[in-house]
């Protein structure tokens, strides 16, 4: 009798004969259960910043063609991309305007989070994982407000070294390791490009990992289940057994639906980030003289707080405050457990979110409209 | 297509796609239109110019006067560094040269002080420089030439346009015509000072790679009193540059021979030119130990630094034998100008004055003009092919005219002025030959150039 065996095309028995990977594992992680409330595309905010990431990466890695990181060359090769280079003013005011969406976004995903709690047990640790994702972003649009090299970027770039040499402790180590030296000098700019081109994205690719690692292992947080069901992920043979997965009430698959619910949001951000790039294409101003100190030195929007906060106080408890604040975002998931453990009914939390992020944005504006 | 609670179901998430994908593409189209504007040279981006420098730009654009220079301007380095109309146009109310012009006090002549303001060491260079002071032929042969014997018109559009005049204005601060527009390199300017940097870097795009190309040195040195430019064309220099101009890096900001480029050696590299062991200079002479302009070369004043210099360039291409025989060659060659021809001729000229032959009054006589093409043309063009390598200018448009003047024009006119004249110089050894070519006559010469010049001649 013959064979009925369905053939395997050669191509793909040659691939899983060099890559021995039970495919249907790949299925099944596709099939990861969404909670229904993620059908909301505001419920999206996570993607949002993965997907500018892209596209900062993409567009970062096509101006690095044309960019020069030494002092003499940089701000001319800015010059060279935006007005010479075909499509360059394109590319680099997408990246310039990626940017500061991405701090948006980051924010925004951040915000909701905290809102509605999502940082709870057992979800603590990717939380710290999230704060090491908005600090790396920081880092990110500072060092390439940096290598613009004009004059505004120059001063913000020596005025914010100039500041994290105050903070305590390790201050005059990170200043002295992004100046590779005790003044800024030439291999300033080169430190700050390896940063922003290198190192930076390499470690927000590890915080990203294991971001998603733990999204994954965690399952995302049902907005509307009981707490009991939100703090208890599916385990491995749950998982496995499709527990949940095939309640078509309360979940959705992540392919093709919510991948879908992605590429949407993709497509809005790069279209808009098109826009704005024709609307408002990336600045350049004259280049750096470190010889001439601007009468005003503003550094990136998001800095503001931080610039603002530090004219209003002395400066020991403007950089201890700074440290306090830093360390609450970070570690705030277990300052939260312990006054729940209190009172579990407590919403001090809320109240302290809010009033963060009031200040937050009072800051801002105040250091804008200065 | 929405649930009833307000969610997106998957048919209109992908209709929301759809319809971003068509806005993308729109989007993109729109960019690549945009791109195409911004290809065309003379919509080249105005970005960097102050407020005041645009209201000129818009002003002349609107009034559609003399906008080229503006769509020139904005494809120069200045655009892109901020430097605007006014940085360079600018008076302040005691210039001289000041002229109203609306609600601007400006000046229609910048000059080496205004370009100064910024590149100071280079202003100072060329003021030092042979080309600052050109314009100080006034009262030379040339000048008398040109002015009386042709004619002042021809002066303001022939001598003056290289050497430089003098700038007039009239009261409102306006050049007067016949002193005005002149780009001549030694220019007198309204400011008192000398030159102009737009001889060479001509305005306004004010560029390097332009001013480096050696037809810009060629607008002026070039023709049958100081031909450098077909010089360097017959040279093997010009033939390299020719073959392999695109490998000379002409615009690149330091440009220092051996390392940015080596293909061939320009004017700009040699008089000029950034070498690894040299910076550049903007005074043309600091390498030149000759001066081959008067009837008789002399030695420049501290011409041994001068030919070191040069030696120096030559020798990031060439072995230092090769340098070293070249420069004897060419000194040799000088020295039989001065000695066989300049010397003896200049002598005949002094003993017709003296003898009342000629009058003080220069181109009135035959003579003259014979003269003054045998030492500012011919020996010229001998002395410099020389200098240059070209073979051709050398021998052809060189010697053999020095060689044919002086012996079939110049001597049996001066002879018949005054007759044995000519005697004395006919008693030197390198002339003995016009006495008959005996073989004592032929070994004497011989044995004279082997003695003087260190060369067997065969």
């Amino acid at each position: 009798m013959e064979n009925k065996t369905p053939s395997v095309p050669k191509w793909l028995r040659f691939l899983r004969e060099r890559i021995p990977v039970n495919i249907e594992v790949f299925e099944e992680l596709s099939k990861e259960p969404i909670p229904n409330h993620m059908r909301n595309w505001w419920y999206c905010l996570g993607g949002t910043p993965l997907i500018l990431f892209i596209i900062q990466a993409v567009t970062g890695i096509l101006l690095t063609f044309y960019y020069v990181p030494s002092p003499t060359d940089a701000w001319e090769s800015v010059r060279t991309i935006h007005q010479e280079v075909p499509f360059g003013w394109w590319i680099r005011s997408i990246h310039h305007w990626g940017a500061n969406l991405m701090v948006v976004a980051v924010m925004l995903h951040m915000l909701r989070v905290f809102i509605t709690g999502a940082y709870r047990k057992p979800r603590e640790l990717n939380w710290v994982a999230g704060t090491g994702l908005l600090f790396t972003t920081f880092g990110l649009g500072f060092t390439g407000y940096a290598l613009v090299y004009d004059q505004l970027s120059y001063w913000a770039a020596t005025v914010g070294i100039n500041i994290a040499q105050q903070f305590p402790f390790a201050g005059p180590w990170i200043a002295r390791l992004l100046r590779g030296g005790d003044q800024i000098n030439p291999t300033t700019l080169t430190r700050l490009f390896v940063l922003h081109a290198g190192a930076l994205p390499a470690i927000m690719l590890v915080f990203v990992g294991i971001h998603v690692f733990l999204l994954r292992i965690h399952g995302i947080m049902e907005l509307e289940a009981s707490p009991e069901v939100q703090q208890t992920p599916l385990t491995v043979e749950e998982d496995r057994a499709g527990k949940r997965r095939f309640d078509p009430n309360r979940y959705f698959s992540f392919f093709p639906d919510h991948v879908t619910t992605e590429l949407m949001v993709g497509l809005f951000l790069i279209t808009f980030l098109t826009m704005l790039a024709i609307v408002f294409p990336a600045p350049l101003g004259a280049p750096a003289n470190p010889e001439v100190t601007p009468l005003h030195i503003k550094p990136e929007w998001y800095f503001f707080p931080v610039f603002r906060w530090l004219k209003l106080t002395s400066l020991p408890i403007g950089m201890g405050g700074l440290l306090f604040a830093g360390l609450a975002v970070v570690l705030w998931p277990f300052v939260d457990a312990v006054l729940r453990r209190r009172n579990p009914k407590n919403e001090l939390g809320t109240l302290v979110g809010a009033g963060a992020f009031l200040t937050f944005l009072t800051f801002l504006l105040w250091e804008a409209l200065a | 297509m929405t649930e009833q609670d307000g969610t997106m179901s998957l048919r209109f998430k992908k209709i929301i796609v759809a319809l971003f994908a068509v806005a993308f593409i729109a989007a993109v189209v729109m960019v690549g239109l945009i791109e195409k504007e911004r290809a065309k040279p003379e919509k080249a981006a105005v970005v960097y110019a102050d407020e005041r420098s645009r209201t000129c730009i818009e002003c002349h654009e609107q009034k559609h006067i003399a906008v080229d220079w503006n769509r020139q301007w904005s494809q120069s380095r200045h655009a892109q560094k901020g430097i605007g109309c006014i940085a360079c146009h600018e008076a302040q109310p005691d210039d001289p040269d000041k002229w109203e012009h609306e609600n601007f006090l400006l000046t229609h002549v910048p000059s080496p002080m205004d370009c100064a303001k910024c590149h100071e060491q280079i202003a100072a260079e060329f003021a030092d420089s042979h080309h600052a002071k050109a314009a100080q032929f006034i009262g030379s042969l040339d000048n008398i030439l040109g002015e009386v014997a042709e004619g002042g018109p021809a002066a303001n559009l022939g001598c003056r346009q290289c050497h430089g005049s003098q700038v007039r204005l009239d009261d409102k601060g306006v050049p007067i015509a016949g002193t005005w527009p002149n780009t001549g390199i030694g220019r007198i300017n309204p400011d008192h000072s000398s030159g102009t940097c737009t001889a060479c870097h001509t305005r306004h795009m004010f560029s390097k790679q332009q001013a480096r190309e050696p037809r810009t040195c060629g607008r002026c040195h070039m023709g049958p009193d100081h031909p450098q430019i077909e010089i360097f064309e017959e040279s093997k220099h010009g033939i390299m540059f020719a073959a392999w101009r695109e490998k000379m890096e002409l615009g690149a900001d330091k440009w220092i021979v051996g390392k940015t480029y080596t293909a061939a050696p320009l004017c700009a590299t040699c008089h000029m030119g950034a070498t690894p062991t040299q910076p550049n200079t903007h005074d043309v002479g600091l390498r030149i130990a000759w001066t081959l302009r008067p009837a008789l070369s002399q030695r420049q004043e501290n011409w041994e630094a001068k030919r070191n210099s040069m030696m120096e360039v030559c020798r990031e291409c060439h072995a230092k034998t090769w340098v070293a025989n070249y420069f004897k060659m060419y000194d040799d060659a000088v020295d039989l100008w001065n000695t066989k021809f300049a010397t003896p001729a200049i002598a005949i000229m002094s003993e017709l004055k003296k003898a009342n032959k000629i009058t003080p009054t220069p181109f009135d006589d035959g003579i003259e003009w014979t003269f003054y093409e045998l030492w500012h043309h011919e020996g010229r063009r001998a002395r410099m092919g020389a200098s240059m390598m070209g073979p051709d200018f050398t021998q052809w448009h060189g010697f053999y005219e020095v060689a044919k003047h002086f012996y079939t024009k110049f001597l049996p006119e001066a002879e018949a002025l005054l007759p044995g004249v000519s005697q004395p110089a006919l008693q030197m050894p390198e002339h003995s030959w016009k006495r008959g070519m005996t073989p004592d006559r032929i070994k004497q010469m011989l044995d004279f150039y082997q003695q003087r010049y260190g060369q067997k001649v065969q």
